[in-house]
């Protein structure tokens, strides 16, 4: 086949200038505020990602149809950070460059802030999550937040939960990512110092279907309980699943993945009785509630819920913050509002930021798998025990 | 035999070659004109970085005809030696694994992140050099699922999972290349360098002969050539240039963690390298700058909803390239085929 190259660099050239007439609209003086939202809507956190962007859309619709902030609508410009350091730095550097923004709302993986973080610090541009767990981001700098607990307080929370449930020897099976490598780590720091002993551990691959070997390795300890932290809903339902099929009778503890939709589906029945310490929004909470119930009326589907909550939050806080400096290109004053804020949304009541920019009046509770036939939508398949144990 | 002349019938791929260089380079002024030059000047450090990894992979896939999707491998071994003897943060008050960070200037951190890649590439070398072909192609996939665990499970030195952060920029003396533009001038100096060593090497004798044992590796032999010695010695160069690509990217993103380093880059690296056309730098060059324009430029898609941009990039990206291999499977500007 003869292909007409010549006559194709015409059209190659008109398909490169088409963005160009693109750009070049009317110039609106009455302007939006314009808000960068990154996020993973591809790559390893693409379920957390689009999530959290179809929130804050969600978020903005809500605010915009009210009227805006000052009479001004709010504009997201979204931008795909793929869950990596490289791709956030130039998501960050299109926002900022390109598209002129000094606040962004984002990201929903760790490895991705961790990589834009010291750009935005450096330029002082705000950097707020509703997702980002690691605990390295409170060290990331002025200009970060996020509504997020981290994760090595959760493993804290499950340290104390199994010490006070009479847990003394406890084997742990864990992803190897940050997030599950994150909360493994804290949960057997504080158990160990509680004075419980790990009897086992194992780590797995993010494409690993296979976990007898290692659970048959783990339950040969004869461990009192067994704890599993993983990323991904699927390896978490099935660990679940196999660990029963293997005969192991005892009680298995996790946190929120192992609690999604997906992964109570894939184990079924073997997942009854698991407990798990999460973020959980409280029934009780008319605006969470009121959040799911928005969500799941334009999405048809809610998943992660305090998550996409947070996500949400970090919208209105922002639309709060704006309207009292009244200028998106002002970070400084946005972050002097941050630090200032005291905020009541869809993740719970009267919470604040740090001087690390940690969100500090929040806290997880523990949850318990309900048996299949009462696990239904309302309650996500499981019952909240109450508060996670201090110790 | 063909009676129509030598100068003839190459006309249409010059002519192919021409609109292939004028199209990627007509499309980057562009889009610097378009997007002014701060989104330029990240995505030219991007370009660079991209480009030392095709010219380096160039001489062993292309020059001398080994299909190796191992080079993510010696990638990662640059960077994270780099971050490792550089990186001056601390993690004593976090809850997670804390790593000793010797804080090492650029500068003294480089010659060790590109002699290790070495080392490591003469160990896997002298064992690769045993395969050809298709058993080639696996053990290097082997290779790259092996430095990703290390990455991942060497928690000891690498944080796993966590990756390491506070990786410095390059400075000479008091003077820290910590602009963005500064970073791509030094970032294109070192392209330029890997540019001139694959050259000087594919000009040579010694080009010569790679590109014979791409040929006819028997052949070659009979004449009384160490093949073995002439492959070891273009993997461990090639090796030590993605070494250096690693050690900048480590610098440049100031933050790595093994999710940067996966199978799946590799094969992005191969893209280029086809994209670009076997067997020459040049073409590397223009892979490399058309992926970057292709992946990036995408984000300017303006009339899709927002949640799926992201997937439509990918989508859109994985169409153009399959459509390029229908119809121009020896890259923009390349002479051979897989």
């Amino acid at each position: 086949m003869k292909v007409p190259w010549r006559a194709l660099l015409p059209l190659g050239l008109a398909l490169l200038l088409f963005p160009l007439a693109l750009a070049c609209g009317d110039d609106d003086s009455d302007e939006p505020f314009r808000i960068g939202v990154m996020e993973s809507a591809t790559g390893p956190g693409e379920t957390y990602g689009t999530v959290a962007i179809q929130a804050k859309e969600l978020a903005v619709e809500e605010i915009n149809a009210a009227g805006g902030i000052n009479g001004r609508m709010i504009e997201l410009v979204v931008e795909d950070s793929k869950c990596s350091a490289q791709d956030a730095i130039t998501a960050y550097n299109k926002l900022t460059d390109v598209d002129g923004v000094k606040i962004i709302l984002g990201t929903s993986c760790s490895g991705a802030m961790l990589g834009a973080a010291p750009l935005a610090e450096k330029d002082g541009v705000v950097m707020f999550s509703g997702l980002a767990t690691n605990p390295d981001i409170a060290q990331a700098g002025d200009y970060i937040f996020r509504t997020s607990l981290n994760d090595a307080q959760l493993g804290v929370d499950t340290g104390n939960l199994l010490w006070e449930d009479g847990v003394r020897k406890l084997a742990t099976i864990s992803e190897s990512t940050d997030y599950a490598e994150g909360v493994r780590r804290t949960t057997a720091e504080q158990f160990e110092e509680l004075g419980g002993e790990i009897v086992g551990e194992e780590r797995y691959a993010s494409d690993a279907t296979d976990f007898r070997t290692s659970l048959t390795k783990l339950f040969s300890e004869n461990p009192d309980a067994l704890h599993i932290a993983a990323q991904a809903e699927f390896a978490g339902g099935t660990i679940v699943k196999q660990a029963r099929e293997l005969g192991y009778e005892g009680p298995i503890y996790s946190e929120i993945v192992v609690v999604g939709a997906t992964a109570l589906e894939i184990a079924g029945d073997a997942a009854t009785g698991l407990k798990a310490v999460i973020t959980d929004i409280d029934p009780a909470n008319e605006k969470g509630q009121e959040v799911l119930a928005s969500f799941r009326e334009k999405y048809d589907y809610v998943t992660l819920p305090w998550y996409l909550a947070s996500a949400y939050d970090t919208v209105y806080i922002t639309a709060a913050c704006l309207e009292e400096t009244n200028d998106d290109q002002d970070a400084d004053g946005f972050r002097d509002c941050l630090y200032a804020i005291t905020w009541s949304g869809g993740i719970g009541d009267n919470y604040s930021f740090d001087e690390r920019g940690e969100v500090v009046g929040l806290a997880n509770v523990v949850v318990e798998v309900l048996p299949v036939s009462e696990r239904n939508e309302d309650n996500n398949g499981y019952k909240v025990l109450g508060p996670a144990p201090i110790k | 035999m063909s009676v129509i002349p030598q100068a003839l019938r190459e006309r249409p791929r010059a002519d192919i070659e021409r609109v292939a260089t004028v199209f990627v380079l007509g499309w980057a002024v562009a889009f610097m004109l378009w997007q002014g030059t701060g989104f330029t000047v990240t995505l030219m450090t991007v370009f660079a970085i991209w480009a030392i990894l095709a010219v380096s992979l160039n001489l062993v896939v292309g020059f001398t005809g080994l299909l190796s999707v191992g080079h993510i491998g010696f990638f990662g071994i640059g960077a994270y030696t780099m971050a490792i003897l550089a990186s001056d943060a601390s993690y004593d008050q976090l809850r997670t694994e804390a790593i000793p960070t010797p804080g090492w200037p650029f500068f003294a951190a480089l010659p060790i992140a590109v002699a290790l890649t070495a080392l490591v590439a003469i160990g896997v070398g002298i064992v690769f050099n045993r395969f050809r072909d298709d058993i080639f192609v696996l053990v290097s996939f082997g290779f790259a699922i092996i430095a990703f665990s290390f990455f991942l499970n060497l928690r000891e030195i690498t944080r796993g999972a966590f990756g390491i952060h506070e990786i410095p920029r390059p400075a000479f003396g008091g003077w820290v290349l910590d602009g963005e533009v500064e970073f791509l001038v030094f970032a294109l100096v070192c392209l330029g360098l890997v540019v001139l060593l694959c050259w000087l090497i594919v000009t040579s004798s010694f080009g010569r002969v790679l590109t014979a044992i791409r040929e006819d590796e028997e052949a070659i032999a009979v004449f009384g050539y160490q093949v073995t010695h002439f492959k070891l010695a273009v993997w461990v160069l090639s090796a030590m240039m993605a070494g250096l690509a690693g050690a900048l990217f480590a610098s440049w993103t100031s933050f790595i963690d093994p999710n940067s380093f996966i199978l799946l880059e590799s094969m992005l690296l191969i893209a280029i390298v086809i994209l670009g056309g076997l067997a020459t730098i040049w073409g590397s060059l223009l892979g490399a700058m058309a992926f970057v324009l292709l992946e990036e430029g995408m984000r300017f898609l303006p009339f899709l909803p927002a949640e799926f941009v992201g997937q439509a990039r990918q989508v859109v990206l994985g169409v153009l390239l399959v459509l390029l291999m229908l119809f121009r499977p020896q890259g923009l500007v390349g002479r051979y085929r897989l």
